[in-house]
């Protein structure tokens, strides 16, 4: 495994969360890049390295800060994701926690870029004690004189998955219910207030200054063709060490788990893995021989790569009781805004119950099957149409362990 | 009205709204201010948040209910908020909850609260208590009742 | 970007403004769709997901309410995809439903209904025990009954308190599927327009309490008319049955889309005001208080006329049809009275607003005005012929005309009110508009028009 320290570097150093620590480690660096290149410059680099998002979506970030406008005369805003809900996945809060300059700094660089003078951290309501680190190291910022160009404002979330999706996230922002909106037919910028807005990842924006301040190649030479860069990969679950470390593209997933997880725990076989956050389909142990950790390999798994927050199951594993569990979720999540999605996780839950309480029947997983067809591609954004993936995925791999529950 | 922001929340009030395109971004912010003041969010600080933001309290009302965070009624013992999610479950958050029955704590069964890799877990009054044993749960109850 | 461009739905070629909503194009042209959220007033707001339709060139289904028209496009509302979408949401949609339609005002006129019979006809799925509970009759106030399962989130009547009204009174409170509609606790809906969230609702959820248990809509006729509360002339329809030995009984007022005149509203106090028409009318003749045949109070009344025919002032009411009040000034020439309608009366300030409401209360003042009928008060008058004007004046003697009940002495002729009759009125805006004859009585009073005739002079 090779050894990737692009956006980690500093997460072991004591007190790297100080100014005078992070500035004592190169922290601030890439900011003289800014004599060098244009806004549409740095668009182009970001852009040429193919830093994909790392929110769980992995579009390409250079392509959506092309969407901003260079010229406009309304002010463009910045809002960096750090909402971090999905179920698997805890990697943002290390930045915040361990190296919160390097987002400021980031974060400085890409409203250079697009032109934005000012930036919004919507942090989920939960990381409080999180939350106050970071806003330590904006004051210090401040003082230091470094916001010069752009602010920097946190906003507090107050328990919501769905203000993860970049729409809602906005419509919170905006003092609404967070509602996703529905989606242009033209590829277009988010608005805030109207304004033209930025949505990225905490993690995509902690990016940037090392492609900055070493060019797209280097970032390239890390990952795969498709899949260029690092991602703080997760591990959690049924596995010696869990935690959250960095790796390239493209590893084996089995030696990531073997080698920074140290393992299944207690000497147990794996029976399977959920790759990204619960937002992702399963994958059996057998699927996960030969399995890469990047995009397209997950895809052609037919699941996705998601947040990369890995979720371990060892061979005692209920994978009833595991479905349930996330049909719980989604049921308490769902905005409620469109019918399939709003309805449709609710009775899928309800049919688990009735299976998890002996009570189910083999047209209740029929049933199932059904649900996952209605929240496919009939609702306002993607929220549905995972529950849609988790549903099949899961009855479709563990079919005789749902059919003994049925029996 | 029973509910008064001092000079300090509108100072705050005041800076925040430079920071926004519209006063309506505030509400959020001045609900946290509300909770973190009384302990919940009573219809006497929506009309306060009203007054100052502009959104009408019906508005204000309808995010208060939408997030699980925010409460309406005033809690009338130790809120205690464990994760129940995946990761969690897989690490014995149900021996937790079990185990939290037996104490004078309200028991919020909440989702994913990002700690999965120090399962399980529970969250006091914002501060994050992981690696949990029913030890360590009576430690750190102990020291909070 | 308003050009006219040619759209194919289902194979037939349609030709719509580009740029437009498709859904309008679909409701316009009779194509049947379904939907709940969309609402021409409060445009779209894309939950419910009923109006999918199939578009050439795009792989999923897409709500027609949220699709612009673009030259050349291609629609399919009818394919086996888009039945069992509709079908499957529509499942969903009941889901959580509760089967009240044998106790639902709305049953006859319910979204739901239709929907279920023309792309449902699902067996239940799911045990009544599992379905979301919440309150049922809730008083809003304003005389708005809330049924929070019936409810279907579809979001108009908050959308119509927002941005209609901007009264803010409803919202949706919670998540998922606990979401719902309500007000906040111990505040009541509570503004002029407040019903027409019942007509918005396309499902039981919100119901008048006025019209509550009083009738099932498929036994009303309809008719169109216009309100007589303003000037504004809001357009409106008269639900009205006549029950097996009853007389014909209008149970509601409901708004009539007329988009130059009142768009999609009608002010509460203007839908209420059916109870008025019908309650204490003068039903018959009367002398001194006492009924008379008509054949008598037209002898009478000719005697009167004879007897102060030098001096005889007439009242029109402002509200009255413009061909009744012509009839009237024909009259008035061949009597040679002299002519009065004062329109002060008519004023109240304190009425008006700037939706729909004048301060104007006589429906059709525009035609005293383009008549040239004074607007004085009449004095030094012997004899007075008052044809429904609300005020009385000094006189020796006072004949009147009048549908609601006279305390005076003098000879009442009893009159239909404008629900039994047909005319044109002509509003603030200078708008000339039709009635249809609605209600039809047992016994009903003449009309003015004849009245006059049967007079004969």
């Amino acid at each position: 495994m090779k050894e990737c320290k692009i956006v980690s570097r500093k997460f072991a150093i004591e007190g790297s969360h100080t100014l005078e620590v992070a500035k004592h480690h190169n922290a601030y660096r890439s900011l003289e890049k800014r004599g060098e290149f244009t806004p549409t410059q740095m668009i182009k680099i970001i852009k040429d390295a193919n830093l994909r998002g790392k929110g769980g979506g992995g579009a390409s970030a250079g392509e959506k800060w092309e969407l901003m406008p260079q010229d406009g005369d309304k002010p463009s805003f910045l809002a960096v994701n750090c909402d971090e809900s999905e179920p698997g996945t805890f990697k943002d809060r290390q930045i915040i926690t361990y190296d919160p300059h390097l987002l400021i700094e980031g974060i400085i660089l890409t409203c250079y870029a697009i032109k934005s003078k000012h930036a919004y951290i919507y942090i989920r309501g939960e990381y409080k004690e999180y939350q106050d680190i970071l806003q330590n190291a904006i004051d210090e910022a401040y003082e230091d004189g470094l916001l010069e160009s752009c602010d920097i404002t946190i906003h507090r979330g107050a328990g919501a998955y769905i203000c993860g999706e970049k729409s809602a996230l906005l419509e919170s922002m905006e003092g609404k219910r967070g509602h996703p909106r529905l989606k242009p037919k033209q590829k277009e910028p988010e608005w805030f207030f109207g304004n033209p807005t930025l949505v990225n990842n905490v993690e995509t924006i902690a990016t940037v200054p090392f492609i900055i301040q070493n060019g797209s190649d280097a970032y390239r030479e890390y990952g795969t063709h498709c899949s260029p860069g690092t991602l703080l990969f997760g591990m959690s679950g049924h596995v010696n060490k869990p935690g959250v470390y960095e790796s390239e593209f493209g590893v084996s997933m089995l030696e990531y788990i073997e080698h920074f997880g140290g393992g299944v725990k207690n000497g147990k076989k794996l029976k399977a893995v959920i790759p990204g956050g619960v937002s992702c389909g399963v994958l059996t142990a057998r699927e996960c021989k030969d399995l890469t950790l990047d995009y397209e390999a997950m895809r052609t798994a037919g699941s996705s790569l998601g947040t990369g927050g890995m979720i371990i199951m060892d061979e005692d594993t209920d994978m009833v009781a595991v479905l349930k569990n996330i049909l719980e979720f989604y049921h308490e999540e769902s905005c409620g805004q469109c019918t399939p999605c709003r309805e449709g996780t609710g009775w899928s839950d309800k049919i688990l119950q009735k299976i998890v309480n002996k009570r189910g029947t083999k047209k209740d997983l029929e049933k199932l099957f059904e649900l996952a067809d209605v929240m496919n591609g009939k609702t306002i954004c993607v929220f549905a149409p995972s529950v849609s993936s988790v549903l099949i995925s899961f009855i479709t791999k563990f079919r005789d362990e749902f059919e003994r529950a049925v029996s | 009205m029973s509910f008064t922001f001092n000079q300090d929340d509108l100072n705050k009030i005041k800076e925040l709204k430079t920071r926004y395109p519209s006063p309506d971004a505030l509400c959020l912010p001045c609900l946290w201010m509300a909770q973190t003041k009384e302990g919940y969010i009573s219809i006497d600080a929506i009309d306060a948040i009203s007054e100052q933001i502009g959104l009408a309290p019906m508005q204000i009302y309808g995010v208060v209910t939408f997030y699980t965070m925010f409460h309406l009624q005033k809690p009338d013992r130790l809120q205690v908020d464990v994760c129940k999610t995946l990761s969690c479950k897989l690490c014995g958050s149900d021996e937790i909850l079990k185990h939290l029955k037996s104490k004078d704590v309200y028991v919020n069964h909440v989702e994913c609260l990002g700690s999965c890799g120090t399962a399980p877990m529970m969250q006091i009054k914002d501060k994050n208590y992981e690696n949990l044993t029913n030890e360590k749960v009576d430690a750190i109850l102990e020291e909070l009742l | 970007m308003s050009e006219i461009c040619e759209v194919i739905v289902d194979g037939e070629i349609h030709e719509a403004k580009e740029g437009s909503l498709l859904i309008d194009l679909l409701i316009e042209e009779g194509v049947k769709i379904p939907y709940f959220c969309y609402h021409e007033s409060l445009g779209a707001d894309g939950n419910c997901r009923m109006c999918m339709v199939g578009i050439k060139g795009e792989k999923r289904p897409q709500i027609a309410c949220d699709t612009l028209i673009k030259k050349d496009m291609e629609v399919f509302s009818n394919t086996d995809v888009i039945k069992k979408v509709r079908t499957d949401i529509l499942e969903l949609e009941l889901l959580n439903h509760p089967v009240d339609c044998p106790i639902c005002d709305q049953a006859g006129e319910c979204s739901l209904q239709d929907f279920y019979m023309d792309y449902g006809l699902h067996e239940s799925k799911v045990e009544i025990e599992d379905k979301v509970k919440n309150s049922k009759h809730v008083d809003l106030g304003s005389s708005v009954v809330l049924d929070q399962e019936r409810c279907v989130l579809c979001a108009r009547c908050t959308r119509f308190t927002t941005e209609i009204t901007h009264t803010n009174e409803l919202g949706i409170v919670g998540r998922g599927d606990s979401a719902k509609v309500t007000t906040m606790p111990g505040r009541e809906l509570s503004n002029p327009y407040a019903m027409n969230v019942v007509d918005l609702c396309p499902v039981g959820a919100l119901t008048s309490k006025d019209f509550r248990f009083s009738q099932r809509v498929w036994l009303l006729e309809t008719h169109n008319s216009i309100c007589h509360g303003c000037a504004k002339g809001c357009n409106i329809y008269i639900d009205h049955n006549k029950l097996k030995y009853k007389d014909d009984v209008i149970y509601r007022f409901r708004p009539r889309k007329n988009l130059e005149v009142n768009g999609h509203f009608i002010c509460d106090e203007g839908r209420l005001s059916y109870k008025d028409v019908q309650e204490n009318r003068q039903e018959f003749s009367t002398f001194n208080h006492i009924e008379v045949e008509q054949d008598i109070a037209i002898s009478k009344f000719k005697n009167f006329l004879e007897q102060h025919h030098k001096n005889i002032h007439i009242l029109i009411d402002a509200n009255l049809y413009t061909e009744e009040i012509e009839a009237i000034l024909e009259f008035a020439k061949s009597i040679k009275a002299e002519v009065f309608s004062p329109l002060e009366v008519y004023t109240d300030e304190g009425f008006a607003d700037d939706m729909l409401k004048c301060s104007n209360r006589a429906s059709n003042y525009k035609t005293i005005e383009n008549l040239n009928i004074s607007t004085e008060n009449p004095n030094n008058s012997e004899l007075i012929i008052n044809f429904n004007h609300p005020q009385n004046f000094e006189s020796l003697m006072q004949i009147d005309f009048c549908t609601h009940k006279s305390d005076t002495n003098s000879l009442v002729f009893a009159i239909a009110a404008f629900t039994e009759n047909e005319g044109s009125l002509t509003n603030v805006d200078g708008i000339t508009q039709q009635t249809q004859k609605a209600v039809k009585k047992n016994n009903p009073q003449p009309s003015i028009i004849e009245w006059l005739t049967r007079i004969d002079l």
